[in-house]
């Protein structure tokens, strides 16, 4: 498995566990309407920590598992990879916006918007590294 | 016109001190990965890093790569 596979499967791994439960419980327990809300802002402030925290451990780790593979820059197929998966993210993150930013103002709003636009934000960055875990796995 | 490229890498490496996929990925500025999935047909290269694997080898490109058409009706 290259360096840039095992980051992006870091990458996906550190959105499952901190915006995986973050969303779950933001679905099961809706935050009231009331803005700032701090106990939700205090939520998310702590999801977006730890998962910088796990960022950083792994991508150390990884550095130091296989430092002369972690200094090689992209190649061409890494960067047509990347390229790939940019493109589908960059779909989902315009209909996720399209939804956030023009259609659900007329319906909703507070942290229902925010925690919206979140998952979109989320959702995006799932199907970026998981398109290119799958182009990695399929050495396309 | 549909066709597939195949490629001699790995006889090619076989026959030049049974070179590996990373020695020869450094010399091309490609990963040990990129070169597997070259050699095993998944990834087509640039035409930039088919001269440079030919070079490597020193024979011209039509003896790393070929083009096999398929003709459709």
């Amino acid at each position: 498995m290259s360096h840039r596979e095992k980051t992006a499967w870091l990458s996906l791994i550190a959105l499952a566990v901190t915006f995986g439960p973050y969303f779950a419980m933001v679905a099961i327990n809706p935050p009231d309407g009331s803005l700032p809300n701090l106990r939700q802002l205090g939520l998310y402030a702590v999801v977006a920590i730890v998962q910088l925290l796990i960022l950083g451990a792994g991508h150390l780790y990884l550095r130091r598992a296989s430092p002369e593979e972690a200094r090689m820059p992209a190649d061409e197929r890494d960067r047509a990879i990347s390229q790939r998966a940019t493109t589908w993210a960059y779909y989902v993150l315009i209909a996720g916006m399209i939804v956030v930013g023009c259609i659900m103002p007329f319906t909703t709003g507070g942290w229902t918007l925010v925690n919206t636009a979140l998952a979109m934000i989320t959702a995006s960055q799932v199907v970026h590294y998981g398109i290119a875990v799958l182009n990695y796995r399929r050495q396309a | 016109m549909q066709g597939s490229i195949s490629n001699n890498i790995r006889a090619l490496r076989f026959h030049h001190g049974e070179m590996s996929q990373a020695q020869l990925g450094q010399r091309i500025g490609l990963t040990r990965q990129t070169v597997a999935a070259i050699e095993a047909g998944k990834y087509s290269p640039s035409l930039e890093a088919a001269f440079r694997i030919a070079q490597v080898f020193g024979v011209p490109l039509t003896e790393v790569f070929q083009w096999q058409a398929v003709e459709s009706d």
